[in-house]
């Protein structure tokens, strides 16, 4: 069975069908990429999954820890806390007036939450709350080393450049210790050399820690290079699934991308 | 019945001075997002130019009541404008980038700012009129319980009426109304096709603080009594009204304002006086928590 | 720069600065006309109007003056500015005005104005100034607060026993604590969590009439009802706020409004259990650990001074109560400080910066704004539970929406999240206008006014600078 499997997810905004009928899979150590024309529905899928919006039809079921989690069912929260799933913004959320450090504790909250006693052994400062918090910040330089970020991590996060947020956002839902991890558009407004850092962020993630990644990229240097399985949408609608080679010459394919830019040029 | 029928004129025209004062919070809010928290004050200031200048025209109008009551409007109108655009100049334009908060608490300032302004200027206590409009229509009469409908309710519901008939027209029709539309959707695309955004939401406040002069001469007339702290609980109320009826929505005022009208003086016709302003909060609490959109506003998608 | 671009830039400038003061000063006198130019005066049954002109001219005459000082300045010409704006400020300090107020007016205007002048003439001439050699302002703030904190404590704790600690310098001192207390408590639900609450007054006015209730009813002490008092006031913030938290900011606040002045119309009209609009009088007053501060206490019972075989005076109390708002107010910021280093703590950070990316995260949002406004509101209940033992009597008339813009004003001006920064606020707006009370009328305007204008000059507050609580490198020592 896969990590992820989604069935007949479709979701209206109004009389607008914004995703139809779209199923596809997503498995464990790989790259599975979301790809499609500007206003394919995308992001919906990516709100769907994560509880932002809850869909009008569909299964969603996530294997997480031995057990089956009904995505569509979940609060946003509970498919964070409970389902593990992660998710980065296409228009980055950092908390922008903490620091980088603090940033990735925030992540780790309900870990946190548990080993203080939910505040109470916390105030009064046990031992087991400073191991645990220990943890966290020994936790946070590990992902803080493999974005490249730890000489940053006492600044505000806010203060970075925009590819350090785009890394410091990735770190964060990887703070959360996920079983996926969803990413809306990671390499938009990455210059080549980020670009190919990122390819090896994610490349190290997939080989390392074994999660599943979902990828929302128009960037095709990326979504080439490093996806293990491609899924198309155009129009809300599945119009191609496959690996990289067998998506890249789809004429359907093909023919949604080049057809929006004829209608561009028109 | 002949009560009830009381209640019912009553509460009309509670409704029409509460959708005036809500259309200025519905306005201000489709176009900025904030809640002009000072607007009750911008009402309480019309009431207090309305009788100022009332006074200085003299008890019977010089004789020409009908011509001293409308100049006496116009007059409140057009200088409770002049608050309105100064308000939005010193107090919001400023932190148009800013947070809602930070408007919203620069509202709240400039509320107490105002109210102490004129408490310094006019003083604490409360200020009385002889009633000018008497007299009125018997409609029924049972028990020695007479219904009445006095001439100046038929005013405030006939010029409420009347304005908010006139008001409509000019958003749907004219340039101005589509700026303010094209302002309320995108703010930013509105200044690249030309459309004066500073200007316009400038006009919109001019706007709704004159038609809270409006409704502040109504009171004048009404109630024959003020005092500078009346716009803290009609602001509340015409908010609710706002809130009620779908916040951006000028039907929606109106009717909302209808609708804290009547049930308030059904409330205190029915059970206490006492708690008639808990019987508002308990609506806009419950309202907001089950309907933020109101009754006629649009669902709100949260952008993620 | 020459002085020829100098003066060419003087003739180009006069001409806009005095048609924009004109034109400030042409709304001003629009706006002064019906409501400082007339005053309404009861004659009799009736009310007549008399002209105001003087103050009215006066008025529209500062304007003037006031938006010319100001294009002035951004035409580079500091110096005649600030002679000017000390000129007016000497006028309203040696001459009788009409009122007060355009005294105050006229002295504070001109100060501000002078004081503004002088920092833009010291920022122009930094340039002119080697970079080793300038003073790193910020730097030197940073660590002035360092230490400001520490020090008021100090200050705090010996001050009943310097020489000038009178009864009326206690008393102000009390309330100002009172104050601090409020807005520490009220800072971690507006401040930390960012909630806009406009209706804290509702839980100080539940301590308060907890403890006078309980205290009536069941006969207990002050001690035995603080911290009941502290879990009644949560209490009641978990019930309004679980219903309201989802509402987004502007929403919550109206709505936190509401519930303000519904439980004080309860409070007026529910008149056989909390007195109505009479209040209840005759709420105990504290006792040192169970020994009363009396002259002549009741039979079998020691009082304080008996206990520590001194003469009595009335002003232990004073001192007593002085001290007790005081531990009360230093255990709410040692609680804030170390809860800010919790997960929780964190947390509501998180919230009032994103929402959004906390649910991503898998963080409660709901559970987590209502620890903030129950924590807020239980502070809220002790400092109304001492409100109640200090004045030993408490009516709706204390607990009125505008004490809730006060500490909400203390917290926001002070900048938000900022512990020292409540402080000064309330040291500002509670304590100054204690000492000037002939301006005590004037309070009210100028607080309102002071919101909006610390609100758009800095919308973030005024010491809204925040250190990490938490940090990987060592180099500097925690805050």
């Amino acid at each position: 069975m896969s990590l992820l499997t989604v069935e007949h997810l479709t979701m209206r905004f109004g009389g607008l069908v914004a995703v139809d009928d779209v199923g596809f899979a997503a498995e464990e150590g790989r790259i599975t990429a979301l790809i499609g024309p500007n206003g394919a529905g995308k992001t919906t899928v990516f709100n769907c999954l994560t509880g932002f919006y809850k869909p009008d039809t569909g299964r969603l079921a996530l294997r997480a820890d031995g057990r089956e989690h009904l995505l569509e069912r979940l609060d946003d929260f509970r498919v964070a806390s409970e389902a593990k799933v992660a998710r980065t913004f296409q228009n980055i959320r950092i908390f922008p007036q903490m620091s980088v450090l603090e940033n990735l504790m925030v992540a780790q909250h309900n870990r946190l939450m548990r080993a203080s006693g939910y505040t109470l052994l916390g105030l009064v400062g046990a031992g087991r709350f400073r191991v645990a918090e220990r943890a966290a910040v020994d936790r946070a330089t590990y992902w803080l080393d493999r974005v490249g970020l730890t000489d940053r991590a006492d600044v505000d996060a806010g203060t970075l450049p925009y590819g350090g947020q785009r890394r410091l956002e990735i770190a964060r839902a990887m703070c959360t210790e996920p079983v996926l991890l969803c990413l809306d558009e990671p390499a938009a407004g990455l210059n080549p050399r980020e670009s190919a850092e990122l390819n090896a962020l994610l490349t190290f993630i997939k080989a390392v820690h074994r999660i599943g990644i979902l990828l929302i990229e128009h960037d095709m240097s990326v979504v080439m290079g490093i996806s293990d399985h491609i899924v198309v949408l155009d129009h809300g609608a599945k119009i191609s699934e496959g690996p990289p080679d067998f998506v890249r010459n789809d004429p359907a394919v093909i023919r949604a991308y080049l057809g929006e830019e004829e209608a561009e040029d028109g | 019945m002949e009560y009830f029928l009381q209640q019912l004129i009553n509460g009309v025209t509670l409704g029409a001075v509460y959708g005036l004062i809500a259309i200025g919070y519905t306005l201000v809010y489709g176009i900025i997002g904030m809640i002009n928290f000072a607007h009750g004050e911008v009402y309480m200031i019309g009431a207090f130019i309305a009788m100022i200048a009332f006074l200085i025209l003299g008890p019977d109008g010089g004789g020409y009541l009908v011509l001293a009551l409308l100049t006496v409007l116009i007059v409140s109108m057009m200088l409770t404008a002049v608050y309105g655009w100064t308000l939005e100049r010193l107090a919001y334009r400023p932190l148009r980038g800013s947070t809602r908060l930070a408007a919203l608490i620069s509202a709240i300032g400039m509320s107490i700012a105002l109210q102490n302004y004129v408490q310094l200027t006019q003083g604490a206590r409360t200020k009385a009129i002889q009633p000018v409009i008497q007299g009125g229509i018997e409609l029924a009469e049972r028990d020695g319980f007479a219904v009445s409908l006095s001439y100046i309710q038929i005013v405030i519901v006939v010029v409420t009426v009347a304005l908010m008939a006139s008001f409509s027209l000019v958003i749907a029709r004219t340039a101005l109304g589509r700026a303010q539309r094209a302002c309320e959707q995108d703010r930013e695309m509105a200044a690249l096709v030309g459309i004066n955004v500073d200007r316009t939401i400038s006009v919109t406040f001019v706007i709704g603080a004159s038609l809270a002069a409006v409704a502040g001469t109504m009171a004048v007339f009404y109630y024959g009594v003020i005092d500078f702290f009346i716009g803290f609980l009609a602001g509340i109320k015409a908010f609710t009204a706002a809130v009620l009826g779908g916040i951006g929505s000028i039907p929606g005022a109106m009717l909302g304002g209808l609708l804290i009208g009547l049930i308030e003086a059904f409330w205190s016709g029915y059970f206490t006086t006492e708690y008639k302003d808990v019987a508002a909060f308990s609506i806009l609490v419950l309202v907001l928590i089950f309907r933020p959109t109101g009754l006629l506003g649009r669902p709100e998608i949260e952008k993620v | 720069m020459t002085a020829g671009t100098l003066a060419e830039r003087g003739a180009a400038f006069l001409p806009t600065a005095l048609k924009e003061a004109g034109i400030a000063a042409g709304i001003a006198l629009l706006l002064a006309l019906p409501l400082v130019g007339a005053r309404t005066v009861s004659e009799g049954s009736a009310f007549v109007v008399t002209p105001r002109i003087v103050e009215l001219a006066l008025g529209v005459a500062f304007v003037f003056a006031g938006r010319l000082a100001i294009a002035s300045l951004r035409g580079g010409h500091h110096l005649p500015v600030i002679v000017g704006a000390l000129a007016v400020a000497a006028l309203g300090w040696r001459f009788a005005l009409p009122s007060a107020f355009l005294g105050v007016v006229a002295i504070a205007g001109g100060l501000a104005v002078a004081c503004i002048g002088a920092i833009g003439l010291l920022r122009a001439r930094r340039d002119e100034i080697p970079a080793v050699a300038r003073i790193d302002t910020a730097g030197l703030l940073r660590q002035a607060l360092g230490w400001l904190g520490p020090a008021l404590i100090a200050l705090a704790i010996v001050l009943p026993f310097l020489p000038f600690a009178d009864r009326r310098l206690m008393d102000i001192a009390i309330l100002v604590l009172t104050y601090v207390m409020l807005g520490w408590g009220l800072n971690i639900v507006v401040g930390l969590a960012g909630l806009l609450d406009l209706g804290y007054v509702a839980f100080y006015a539940v301590g308060a009439y907890s403890y006078a209730l309980i205290a009536r009813e069941f006969g207990l002490d002050f001690w035995s009802c603080l911290p009941l008092a502290g879990v009644f006031a949560a209490f009641f913030g978990i019930i309004l706020g679980f219903p309201v938290l989802r509402l987004r900011g502007d929403y919550l606040a109206i709505v936190t409004l509401g519930f303000g002045e519904m439980i004080r119309i309860i409070l007026l009209n529910w008149y056989n259990f909390t007195g109505g609009p009479d209040g209840i009088s005759g709420v105990p007053r504290p006792t040192f650990f169970g020994l009363p501060f009396k002259r002549a206490p009741p039979e079998g019972v020691e009082s304080f001074h008996q206990f520590l075989g001194i003469d009595y005076a009335s002003i232990h109390r004073t001192y007593f109560l002085y001290f007790l708002v005081l531990a009360l107010a230093l255990i709410t910021n040692a609680f804030t400080l170390r809860i800010r280093r919790l997960p929780i703590g964190r947390a509501w950070e998180a919230l009032r910066e994103d929402e959004i990316a906390c649910r991503s995260l898998g963080i409660n949002p709901t559970n987590t704004k209502l620890t903030a406004f129950a924590i807020g509101a239980m502070f809220g209940g002790f400092a109304g539970s001492f409100f109640a033992t200090r004045q030993g009597f408490i009516s709706p008339e204390s607990f009125t929406f505008i004490e809730s813009a006060i500490i909400l004003a203390i917290v926001v001006l002070g900048g938000m999240g900022s512990q020292i920064g409540v402080v000064l606020a309330a040291l500002v707006l509670i304590g100054l206008p204690e000492f000037f009370r002939e301006l005590h009328e004037y309070r009210m305007l100028a607080f309102g006014a002071c919101m909006v204008l610390i609100t758009v000059w800095r919308p973030r507050g005024l010491l809204a600078s925040r250190d990490p609580m938490i940090r990987l490198s060592r180099r500097r020592a925690r805050p």
